[in-house]
């Protein structure tokens, strides 16, 4: 009895102990927005000076301060600041050439860990105590689904990095991004250009995966491609038998095209390809999350011209755009914080900023929530530098401005373009009633 | 319903894995048997040992320096730990001291999180030597390291079960398992001994986390709660038969790849150790019940 009594003692403490272990390991089981980092690559060419940011260059803008918000999720594991840290980059760089008509912006952070109540209370404080006229660089998992409906009562129209559906199903949010459903529309578009047999599908079994799935199922089915759709419990933990699956799925004439975050998409890659898997499909497809450098150096040359990931901004190896160039200027004079460096995350920073601030130019009289959303809202045809299309925000009932991407493939470390500015398919459902609405946008010069 | 050949691949896949879990559980066993500790942080040590490991390979040190320092340092902390804190918690409840360890992982987990950012996507990975080449078995292509990650299991499990049967150390430890103070009062070295069980837990932590960082990822969050298909073998061992252990992990990395393929229960694989672990609870409290009733029924 003596030995017993400790024991059950101890079962029980360690079966409370996996379950306290376990709501740990549940919060960190979350999805991306569907770009991240491209490159951590120093900045090379550099020949804008970052006192182009502003109309008078050098001079420090003294003005009443125009207050903007920013909401990001930024939790053990999933972190999105880059965004915002890229987007204050920029306003810094503003305010010190000048501002904006002479005020300075003044930009506020706020920071989630997927929360409903706090993501609710940041936006009411972003409101109520930080009196800001708009929102820009938000980048949440959960932010769209919460705050839409208050910001669409108080008149605010959002830039942002989508990731919920609501950031591109509501008439007051237009992301700089594809979101993780139109993104993995282009990886499954490309596979299917490339006339495979077969589709499987894998992403992480989280929620939304039904929406997410739906642009590849209409697309494969449009082209008479089988498709399998699978989900992924996140983190993964079995790695070799999540490759075995896929390619056995798939068959020798077919393609896996994986919706992960990079570390996720890597261990099943690197799974795979120790396992000999590579080529016994035609070719692996992924969304934007692929499109890092630290990838494709992770996985070496095998992958070169075998995965196709794709890219939803310019590459920044390959773009030599003064845009693109002031990108890096900013980012190196003014990016300290931003961790990640050059890549996806920062050129949407960087891309948000860039959108409000001509916005802002264009408000005549004080800076109001009204005139500002106005003007962000009165947004068209605006050449970011950054995508595939010219930009444009106006007054549709949902908004999917960035709807062309490019493709990119690993090739000596570095992911390289294998595809130039594609549009994505109307077969989408939901890319047929936004061009319905807002027509094609025009290429960006 | 897939077929035997289809499943073929996933039992290579899933004894691997059980074999790394069937090493983790074993450590984890024996310090519990010379401690009392259940040792929830078994998996973020090992996981931070291994992303030391990483960040000494990308600084040009040769692999095997990363891998000793990887078990160096796992194998430090687990004793700086049971020296620092074992006997401040030894009088206190099981719960209490797993909870304890349990804030070690959450510092550990903090640490990494900080030092290796998944922030702006990025993304880490360890190759052993061992992955190439790998070699044919009928279908199926197997790598060396799952032969290692199955070879280890068995022989810590074989070598620690006869280090606790045959070894001085080893009865000290079996001694102490059963009642710590009566085991003091007869001279043992209660410190040295559970010195030596924390050291020898944290090398396992150190070799355990280096071969899931490959054969799994190289992930403070995956690593860190990996260790939970560890502890369900524990716990279907009651944390007492080393056998029995090292059996359950194997159980639970087979039967959970096996799932794999069957598309109905795929998306429930990771319930394995849970279910296992309840299965075999329900039955010892069945059992346990019905040996009380039997003994009444004899009095």
């Amino acid at each position: 009895m003596r030995e017993h009594a400790p024991r059950a003692r101890a079962a029980a403490a360690l079966a409370a102990a996996i379950g306290m272990l376990v709501a740990g390991c549940s919060s960190s089981t979350t999805s991306t927005p569907s770009s991240t980092h491209s490159a951590t690559s120093s900045p090379s060419s550099s020949t804008v000076s970052t006192s182009q940011c502003g109309t008078k260059p050098g001079v420090t803008a003294t003005g009443t301060p125009i207050p903007v918000g920013g909401i990001v999720t930024d939790q053990p594991g999933t972190s999105f600041t880059d965004i915002a840290f890229m987007a204050k980059a920029y306003f810094a760089c503003v305010n010190a050439n000048g501002g904006v008509n002479g005020h300075p912006i003044n930009y506020i952070i706020e920071k989630e860990q997927t929360n409903p109540a706090q993501i609710a209370g940041e936006a009411k404080q972003l409101v109520g105590s930080d009196h800001v006229v708009a929102i820009v660089g938000n980048t949440s998992i959960l932010e769209c689904t919460i705050d839409h409906s208050y910001w669409e009562k108080l008149g605010f129209d959002i830039i942002d990095s989508g990731i919920a559906p609501e950031c591109y199903s509501t008439s007051n949010s237009a992301a700089v991004n594809m979101g993780p459903r139109y993104s993995s529309d282009g990886a499954v578009q490309y596979a299917l250009s490339q006339h495979v047999s077969k589709v499987v599908f894998d992403q992480s079994n989280v929620p939304g995966t039904g929406y997410i799935a739906a642009g590849p199922a209409a697309l494969a089915a449009a082209a008479h491609v089988p498709i399998v759709q699978l989900t992924e419990n996140v983190p993964i933990s079995d790695a070799n038998s999540v490759a075995i699956k896929e390619v056995d799925d798939a068959g020798p004439n077919g393609a896996v095209v994986l919706n992960f975050t990079p570390p996720e998409a890597l261990v099943i890659l690197q799974a795979a390809q120790k396992l000999g898997l590579e080529n016994r499909v035609k070719l692996w497809g992924c969304s934007t999350p692929c499109n890092t450098d630290f990838l494709a150096q992770s996985l070496g040359p095998k992958w070169n011209n075998k995965l196709f990931v794709n890219a939803e901004l310019a590459p920044p190896d390959s773009t030599t755009s003064a845009s693109m160039s002031l990108y890096r200027a900013i980012l190196q004079q003014y990016g300290s914080s931003v961790s990640g460096g050059v890549g996806s995350f920062s050129q949407m920073g960087f891309t948000e900023a860039e959108i409000l601030v001509h916005a802002l130019e264009s408000v005549t009289g004080a800076y109001t929530v009204q005139s500002v959303n106005a003007a962000i809202r009165g947004v068209s045809g605006f050449n970011t530098g950054q995508l595939c299309q010219l930009w444009s925000y106006g007054s549709y009932p949902m908004h999917i401005p960035n709807n062309e991407d490019w493709t990119v493939t690993p090739s000596n470390g570095k992911m390289t373009t294998a595809q130039g500015c594609t549009q994505i398919s109307s077969v989408d459902p939901q890319i047929a009633a936004y061009r319905k609405v807002a027509g094609v946008a025009q290429a960006a010069p | 319903m897939p077929s035997w050949q289809d499943f073929q691949p996933f039992i290579v896949s899933g004894l691997a894995l059980g074999g790394v879990y069937a090493l983790s559980g074993v450590g984890m066993v024996v310090l519990y048997q010379a401690t009392g500790v259940v040792y929830l942080a078994f998996g973020a040590v090992g996981a931070m040992g291994a992303l030391i490991a990483w960040s000494l390979a990308q600084a040009g040190a040769p692999g095997w320096v990363g891998w000793l320092v990887c078990v160096a340092f796992a194998a430090v902390v687990t004793l700086a730990y049971g020296m620092v804190f074992g006997p401040a918690l030894a009088k206190r409840d099981p719960l209490v001291k797993a909870v304890a360890t349990l804030g070690l992982t959450l510092v550990l987990f903090g640490v990494m999180d900080l030092l290796w950012t998944t922030s702006g996507g990025r993304s880490r990975a360890i190759t052993l030597p061992t992955d190439n080449p790998a070699f044919m078995i009928g279908q199926v292509q197997v790598i060396w390291t799952q032969v290692i990650g199955l070879g280890v299991g068995v022989a810590i499990a074989v070598g620690i079960g006869a280090f606790l049967r045959y070894t001085k150390l080893g009865t000290a430890m079996r001694a102490m398992a059963n009642d710590r103070e009566i085991t003091a009062t007869l001279g043992v070295p209660v410190r040295r001994v559970e010195a030596a069980a924390w050291l020898g837990c944290g090398v396992l932590a150190g070799v355990a986390g280096l071969l899931l960082a490959d054969l799994v990822a190289l992930d403070a969050t995956t690593l860190t709660f990996l260790v939970i298909s560890s502890l369900a073998a524990t716990l279907i061992a009651r944390l007492r038969s080393i056998t029995l252990t090292f059996l359950a992990a194997l159980l639970i990395g087979l039967v959970h790849d096996l799932l794999t393929p069957i598309q109905s229960l795929t998306n429930y694989r990771d319930m394995t150790p849970f279910v296992l672990a309840a299965v075999a609870l329900l039955v010892i409290s069945r059992r346990r019940v019905m040996s009380t009733a039997a003994s009444r029924e004899e009095a």
